[in-house]
C-alpha cells in the first residue's frame, strides 16, 4: 500500500495521471491543485490550495505520502500569467516542494521537465542523451525556469541521497494546451528564414504513461521522452493546418520585444529553437522504464489540428464510424 | 529486335558482318562524314524496343543505361576509328516517323528521347576540334540532366518543357539559342521541383532525427550526377573497399573551399558502388555550417550531420556509412600553393569514433578538388568580420560575384583504399592516445601516398 500525491492535478496532464494511477488498486491517490481538475480524476481525493513549505510538510506527514509527482509549472499546461509569478511558482515553488519532501520523509519525487533544457545549440550533439547537463544560457521563459530547477535538483540529489528524484524531460506535449500548440494556433507561425530544424513532440497519452511508470517503479535520474519520429518545423506547421511564415530573424526579434514582455512567450521560448534542432535519445526510458510511445509525431500533430472540429468529409466520418464499430473485434 | 531492322550498307560491303551489333550497342563514336544521320539511326535502333513499350526502370544508377559512355562517364575516343567509314544505317521495320530535330525527340518517353539527344551530341562532339568537344560534353551532360529530371515530372510539365524547347535545335550546341533553351528548361525544372517538394511538404514526407530527407536526396542526385560525370568527369577507384552494408568510416582529404568533395564521394558510392548503389553516405561537416541560413537545412536534408564525435559514434552505431574530413577547415581553406599537402589530422577524433564503434576505416584520396577554386589568398580579417572561417580570394571570386562560385571543371579521381580494421584494438583503445595517434598517422600516410600516386599519373588538370 503506497500513497501518491499529485501536485498539479488541476491540469489536463495531472488529471489523466490521477485517473491512470487510480486503476492500480494498491495505490492511494491524492491531489493538490490551484484550480479544480478539468477532467475526472478516478479515485483521487484532492484539495484546491496554495500551500507553503511548512503546510505542505504537514500534509505529506499526515497522509504518509511515499511518492510526490510534481507537474505544476506555470506556462506548461495553461497560459501563464506574469513572469514574476511564474518564476515564483516554478523555481521557488519547486524548491519548497523538494524541501518539504525531504523534511516529511517522502521517498520518491517525480518532477516533470522539458527536453528544451538542453538548449538548441549547434555545438550540442544532434541527438542528446540524459548525461547532457541543462544549458546555462540561451533559454528563456518556462525553459529557463526548468533549467534552473534542474540545476537545483542536481545539487539537491547529492545532498539528499535518501530521496530518489526522477526527472522526466518531455518533448513538447501534443493534446490539450501546450506552448507548442499555442504556437501552431497563431495565424501564421513564424519561422526563421533559411532554417528548418527538426523537432520532436510527445502525445499526452504517452506522457501520462511515462509519469505513471516513473511514479510506480523505483527509479531515479533523468529520462527523455519523445515520439519515435521527428518532423521539421515547417512540416509540423503544415501538418497542423497552417502555413509557416518564414521571416527575417531580426524582424521576429523586433515583434517579440514589442509585445508584452512581462508575459511568458509561447513556444519556441527562445529563437534558437527555430534555428537549431534539439532532439533527444529516448533509449534510457525504454530500457529502464519499459516505456514506449504509442503515438507517432506526425499523427498526433495531425489529430491536434482536428481537435474540436469535425471534418465534413463523409469518407473520414465513415472511416471513424467503422473504426468505432470494430473496436471490440 | 534485329528482325525489325533493315540495314542498308551502301559502302563498303566488307563491313556488313559486324556493324549491326555494334551500332545497336553504341559505345560508339562513329567517325562518319554524316555523323548526324548515323547517330539518329542509332537513336531509333537502340531504344525502340525497350523504351517505347516499357520505360526503363529507374534504379539509383543513372548511367547504367547510357551506352555512349565507358565506365568513367566520358566517351572513349579509342573507339572512334573502329567502325566503317560511312556506314549508312536506315531503319524501316519499326515504322520510324520522319524525324525533324526537336519535335521528334518526344515521340518515345521524353526522358529517353532526351537521352538519345545526349548520345547524338556526344557522337557529334568527337568530330569537332577539342575546344568544341568540351562544350559538346557539357551540352550532352546538361541534356542528360534535363532527361533525368523529366523522369519525375508529370505529363503536363513535360509538355511545357517541350514547348520551351520547341524552337531549339538540340543538336546545335554551338548556337547560342541552344544554351538559352537549355537554360530556360533547367530553370523551369528547378522551379517545378521546388513545387514538388512543397507539395510533399504538406506533411507527407519523413525526416530522420538528423533532418535527412530521402526525397530531397533523390531530387539533388541528378544534379550531383551531372557534376560527377560531366563537370568533373570523376574516375573512382576501389569502390569495392566500401562495404555494401554495415558501418564504416570513410576518411578523406579535404579541399576546394566549398565541400564539393564530400558530395562527390557520396555520389561515387551512390552511383558506382558495385554491390549496393543506393547507399547513402553521411558526411560530417563543420558544425559552423549549421549556423548558416539555407545552408544548414540543405545539409541536413541531404543527410549531412554536424561533425561532433557523439554524432559520428551514434551514426556508426546505426551501421551507417560515415565520411569525415579530419583536416577540417585547415583542408578546405587551403591555399592553392599548398595543394595536395595534407594538413594536420586534428587530434585523431575520427580514430576514436571508429574505435568506439569498432568500425573499419577506409582512407579516401580525392584528387582534382584542390583546383576547383584556386584560392591564392585568404582574407582573414574580412572573414572575421563576416564570421566566416575563411574568405577565399580566387581569380574569379569575389570579382565575378556569384559567377565566381562556379567551380572550375577539373578532372577528378577518387580512390578508396583498402579498409583498416579497428576490431583488434577493442573500444578501450579509444582512450589510449598512442594507439589513436598512430592510427591517425597511418591513415594520413595512406591518403598522402595515394594522392601522390594519382598526381603522378595525372597528365592534365582538365
Amino acid at each position: 500500500m503506497s500513497t501518491v500525491l499529485i501536485n498539479g492535478i488541476g491540469g489536463a496532464l495531472g488529471a489523466q495521471v490521477a485517473r491512470q494511477i487510480s486503476t492500480h488498486d494498491e495505490v492511494t491517490v491524492l491531489g493538490l491543485a490551484r484550480c479544480e481538475p478539468p477532467a475526472p480524476v478516478g479515485r483521487a481525493e484532492w484539495l484546491v490550495a496554495h500551500l507553503n513549505g511548512v503546510q505542505l510538510t504537514e500534509l505529506l506527514r499526515a497522509e504518509h505520502v511515499d511518492t510526490l509527482i510534481h507537474l505544476d509549472f506555470a506556462g506548461a499546461d495553461a497560459p501563464a500569467g506574469g513572469r514574476e509569478a511564474a518564476v515564483q511558482q516554478n523555481v521557488i515553488g519547486t524548491m519548497e516542494i523538494l524541501g518539504a519532501c525531504a523534511a516529511a520523509g517522502v521517498s520518491h519525487v517525480v518532477v516533470r521537465s522539458h527536453i528544451g533544457i538542453y538548449g538548441a545549440n549547434p555545438k550540442n550533439p544532434t541527438i542528446l542523451n540524459e548525461s547532457r547537463p541543462a544549458a546555462r544560457s540561451g533559454l528563456s521563459g518556462l525553459l529557463r525556469d526548468l533549467a534552473e530547477v534542474e540545476h537545483f535538483l542536481a545539487e539537491f540529489v547529492l545532498k539528499h541521497p535518501e530521496l530518489s528524484v526522477t526527472i522526466l524531460r518531455f518533448a513538447p506535449i501534443v493534446g490539450g494546451w501546450s506552448p507548442l500548440i499555442e504556437y501552431f494556433a497563431q495565424p501564421s507561425p513564424r519561422t526563421i528564414m533559411g532554417f528548418d530544424p527538426s523537432i520532436q513532440v510527445l502525445h499526452i497519452d504517452d506522457a501520462v504513461d511515462a509519469i505513471v511508470r516513473a511514479a510506480l517503479s523505483p527509479c531515479a535520474g533523468a529520462f527523455n521522452f519523445a515520439a519515435d519520429d521527428a518532423v521539421c518545423i515547417s512540416q509540423a506547421i503544415r501538418l497542423s493546418g497552417q502555413q509557416p511564415a518564414s521571416t527575417f530573424e531580426s524582424m521576429i526579434g523586433l515583434s517579440a520585444s514589442v509585445g508584452d514582455r512581462t508575459k511568458l512567450r509561447p513556444w519556441p521560448f527562445d529563437l534558437s529553437f527555430l534555428r537549431h534542432s534539439c532532439i533527444v535519445d529516448t533509449r534510457r526510458a525504454k530500457d529502464v522504464l519499459g516505456w514506449s510511445p504509442l503515438h507517432r509525431a506526425v499523427d498526433s500533430i495531425r489529430t491536434a489540428r482536428q481537435n474540436g472540429r469535425v471534418s465534413d468529409d463523409p469518407a473520414i466520418s465513415e472511416a471513424a464510424m467503422r473504426a468505432f464499430l470494430s473496436r471490440k473485434g | 529486335m534485329p528482325d525489325s531492322i533493315e540495314i542498308e550498307i551502301s559502302d563498303p560491303p566488307a563491313e556488313v558482318a559486324s556493324p549491326p551489333a555494334k551500332v545497336a550497342s553504341p559505345p560508339a563514336e562513329v567517325a562518319s562524314p554524316k555523323p548526324r544521320r548515323a547517330a539518329r539511326a542509332k537513336r531509333v535502333a537502340e531504344p525502340t524496343p525497350e523504351s517505347v513499350s516499357a520505360p526503363k526502370p529507374r534504379v539509383g544508377k543513372p548511367h547504367t543505361d547510357a551506352p555512349a559512355e565507358d565506365g568513367d562517364g566520358h566517351p572513349t575516343p579509342s573507339h572512334v576509328d573502329t567502325f566503317a567509314e560511312d556506314v549508312d544505317v536506315r531503319i524501316t521495320g519499326a515504322g520510324v516517323p520522319n524525324l525533324t530535330p526537336a519535335a521528334a525527340y518526344w515521340d518515345v518517353h521524353p526522358s529517353d528521347s532526351m537521352h538519345e539527344v545526349e548520345l547524338e551530341v556526344r557522337n557529334n562532339t568527337s568530330q569537332q576540334p577539342s575546344q568544341a568537344t568540351v562544350m559538346g560534353n557539357v551540352a550532352a551532360g546538361l541534356i542528360d540532366l534535363i532527361g533525368e529530371n523529366m523522369r519525375r515530372m508529370t505529363e503536363e510539365q513535360v509538355g511545357k518543357a517541350r514547348e520551351m524547347l520547341s524552337g531549339t535545335d538540340l543538336n546545335d550546341y554551338l548556337d547560342p539559342g541552344f544554351w538559352r533553351g537549355i537554360g530556360m528548361v533547367l530553370q523551369y525544372q528547378v522551379q517545378e521541383q521546388v513545387d514538388f517538394i512543397k507539395r510533399r511538404l504538406r506533411g507527407e514526407y519523413e525526416v530522420d532525427p538528423y533532418g535527412m530527407d530521402v526525397e530531397m536526396i533523390e531530387v539533388v542526385r541528378p544534379f550531383l550526377a551531372f557534376m560527377y560525370r560531366t563537370w568533373w568527369r570523376v574516375e573512382s577507384h576501389g569502390l569495392e573497399h566500401v562495404p555494401a552494408e554495415g558501418r564504416a568510416l570513410l576518411v578523406s582529404n579535404h579541399s576546394g573551399v566549398l565541400p564539393w568533395d564530400g558530395a562527390m564521394i557520396a555520389t561515387a558510392v551512390s552511383a558506382d558502388h558495385p554491390v549496393r548503389p543506393d547507399r547513402i553516405v553521411r558526411s560530417l561537416h563543420l558544425h559552423w555550417f549549421s549556423t548558416l541560413p539555407f545552408v544548414a537545412p540543405a545539409l541536413a536534408a541531404t543527410g549531412q550531420v554536424p561533425g561532433l564525435p557523439e554524432n559520428a559514434v551514434r551514426l556508426l552505431g546505426n551501421d551507417e556509412l560515415v565520411c569525415v574530413f579530419p583536416e577540417g577547415l585547415k583542408g578546405v581553406g587551403k591555399l592553392y600553393k599548398d595543394r595536395y599537402k595534407l594538413a594536420r589530422f586534428g587530434r585523431g577524433g575520427f580514430v576514436q569514433a571508429a574505435l568506439r564503434a569498432r568500425a573499419p576505416i577506409v582512407p579516401v584520396a580525392v584528387v582534382g578538388a584542390e583546383e576547383i577554386y584556386p584560392m591564392f589568398y585568404n582574407a582573414e580579417s574580412f572573414a572575421k568580420l563576416l564570421g566566416f572561417p575563411y574568405f577565399p580570394l580566387t581569380p574569379f571570386f569575389p570579382w565575378l560575384g556569384m559567377l565566381g562560385t562556379i567551380p572550375l571543371p577539373t578532372r577528378w579521381s577518387i580512390t578508396f583504399c583498402p579498409p583498416i580494421s579497428t576490431e583488434e584494438y577493442g573500444p578501450r583503445a579509444a582512450d589510449d592516445p598512442l594507439t589513436v595517434l598512430a592510427l591517425a598517422e597511418r591513415v594520413r600516410d595512406t591518403i598522402q601516398e595515394t594522392i601522390d600516386l594519382r598526381l603522378a599519373e595525372r597528365t592534365s588538370l582538365f
